[in-house]
């Protein structure tokens, strides 16, 4: 469903130095597929995910969504993005819009939903993330994880057919950590296609069918779940986990 | 509260002023005749406004058709202002290196050049060319002079906002376009109303300077019945005072706005 092929991506920092956040960087999603990215800071697992629906540009190399190259210019970023939901770590809600308003814009304006069906959609995804009641209220008035959960309900709204979740828990207090994972799986079981860059190593464990280790801009290491925590073979796999576990 | 407490305190310091000039006059010995009495009828009087109306009926007075000239002029040039501090705003963070100079020159050019020398500059140059009327003219340059800061403070509000609002909105697949006018306009306008009621409080006051191409705002009026009456100060302070209202009703109105769009925070 993906396949990424030889990705270069620098950043410049503000006093001019180079940072190479993916070196070379090739990867294959099939559909349905839970793939589970975890690294130490700066390995470039976010900068993949942000490369993959052009928030961030990369220098060369390829990306290519269900058959279509979406690096080249005639490809229209905008329906390339509805089908690649995202989730930030910060969630992004839109302030100055309702719950539910934040879950039906991007159907209306986007979409080009009816007003009812756009509503019927957002009210059952709300349902689904557990704040169908909070629809009315503005997300100053959440908590953290019910924050997230809206984003996440504002992504599925799109009913887009990859899901990215960028840290998705790392911004969130522990106790609300568990409410938003429950909806990552419950997803991951329905067969939803996701990326995930996380920390939350129970998660990979439970639902990731793949777990890809980077460092420095490049994959590590990669493997099941089983694999990974149990036989990791490079030494700078053991030590990452030795530092998290 | 219908008048705001700030609008109280204006106008005493004011009352205190004009009893400051009384006092000055009279110690310094100057016998000054004080003609309050024409001021109501500069205002509105009871008569007749040609040979043709035979029934004299209640009409307004110079000042208060100034005034309302002003207000036309103030208001349209706001609207304006706006609409082209909005595009100036958006253009100059445009990653177009050609519109961003566009941008920054139109504001360098407007923000560095006195207000007035722009009003004979569009009224007789531009103007004369393209047969606007004074009205139009005015307007324009009053619209133009304050867009460019406008401008800059709309360019101040969208850099405000969190790029993750962006991000959000063009990972859901909207264009830039749609972006802007849903999510971050709205909410940089939000934060940007302080400083544009204070803009705009300007504004009203700068439109005096349209008296300069003979347009019989509030300030022209005022002179012309200076000119005839001799009556300065009296005639000056109610100018001052009238101003006051408009910039008092424009300050209340957007706190007014502002409690009502804080319903989100």
């Amino acid at each position: 469903m993906i396949r990424v092929n030889h990705l270069y991506k620098t950043f410049k920092t503000p006093n001019r130095k180079e940072v190479k956040a993916l070196v070379d960087f090739s990867a294959h999603i099939q559909k349905g597929e839970v793939v589970v990215i975890i690294g130490p800071s700066g390995s470039g697992k976010s900068t993949f995910l942000r490369c993959l629906n052009r928030l961030e540009e990369v220098d060369s190399g390829e990306i290519i969504i269900d058959g279509q190259s979406i690096l080249e210019k005639k490809a229209d970023i905008n329906k390339v993005r509805e089908e690649l939901g995202m989730v930030f770590q910060h969630f992004n809600l839109f302030p100055h819009k309702t719950v539910i308003e934040n879950v039906t814009l991007a159907q209306l304006i986007v979409r080009k939903r009816q007003k009812e069906k756009a509503m019927k959609i957002a009210r059952d995804l709300l349902e689904k993330v557990g704040i169908a009641d909070k629809e009315s209220n503005y997300p100053s008035q959440l908590s953290g994880g019910q924050q997230q959960r809206v984003a996440i309900a504002r992504a599925l709204a799109m009913q887009p057919k990859i899901m990215m979740f960028d840290e998705a828990t790392s911004a969130l207090d522990p106790e609300m950590i568990g409410e938003v994972l429950e909806v990552m799986k419950t997803l991951a079981r329905e067969g939803m296609t996701m990326l995930a860059v996380t920390h939350e190593m129970g998660f990979a464990r439970e639902v990731s069918d793949r777990v890809i280790f980077m460092d420095g801009g490049q994959i590590v290491e990669e493997g099941t779940a089983e694999h990974f925590f149990n036989n990791p073979i490079h030494d700078r796999t053991k030590l990452f986990l030795s530092q998290i576990l | 509260m219908v008048f705001g407490k700030r609008s109280i305190i204006t106008l005493a310091v004011l009352a205190v002023i004009i009893g400051w000039v009384y006092y000055f006059l009279t110690a310094r010995g100057i016998t000054y005749i004080w003609h309050w009495e024409q001021i109501p009828q500069l205002l509105f009087y009871h008569g007749t406004r040609t040979a043709a109306e035979t029934t004299p009926s209640l009409h307004l007075g110079v000042l208060m058709i100034g005034f309302i000239l002003t207000l036309k002029i103030s208001a349209v040039a706001i609207v304006f202002a706006i609409i082209l501090g909005t595009i100036v705003g958006i253009a100059r963070l445009s990653s177009e290196p050609i519109t961003r100079a566009i941008s920054i020159t139109f504001v360098e050019l407007i923000r560095n050049t006195p207000l007035l020398v722009q009003i004979y500059i569009i009224y007789f140059f531009v103007g004369s060319m393209l047969r606007l009327s004074a009205f139009a003219a005015g307007t324009a340059a009053l619209a133009i002079f304050e867009g460019a800061y406008v401008g800059e403070i709309v360019r101040a509000g969208i850099q405000s906002i969190h790029k993750g609002q962006m991000e959000a909105a063009r990972s859901l697949g909207m264009s830039y376009g749609k972006a802007m006018r849903h999510i971050v306009l709205p909410q940089a306008f939000k934060r940007i109303i302080p400083p544009l009621a204070g803009q705009f409080i300007s504004l009203v006051k700068d439109s005096s300077l349209v008296s300069v191409i003979a347009l019989a705002d509030l300030m022209f009026q005022g002179q012309q019945a200076v000119a005839r009456t001799y009556s300065a100060f009296e005639i000056y302070f109610t100018v001052a005072a009238l101003y006051l209202v408009m910039t008092s009703v424009l300050s209340m109105a957007t706190q007014y706005i502002e409690r009502r769009l804080a319903v989100s925070d």
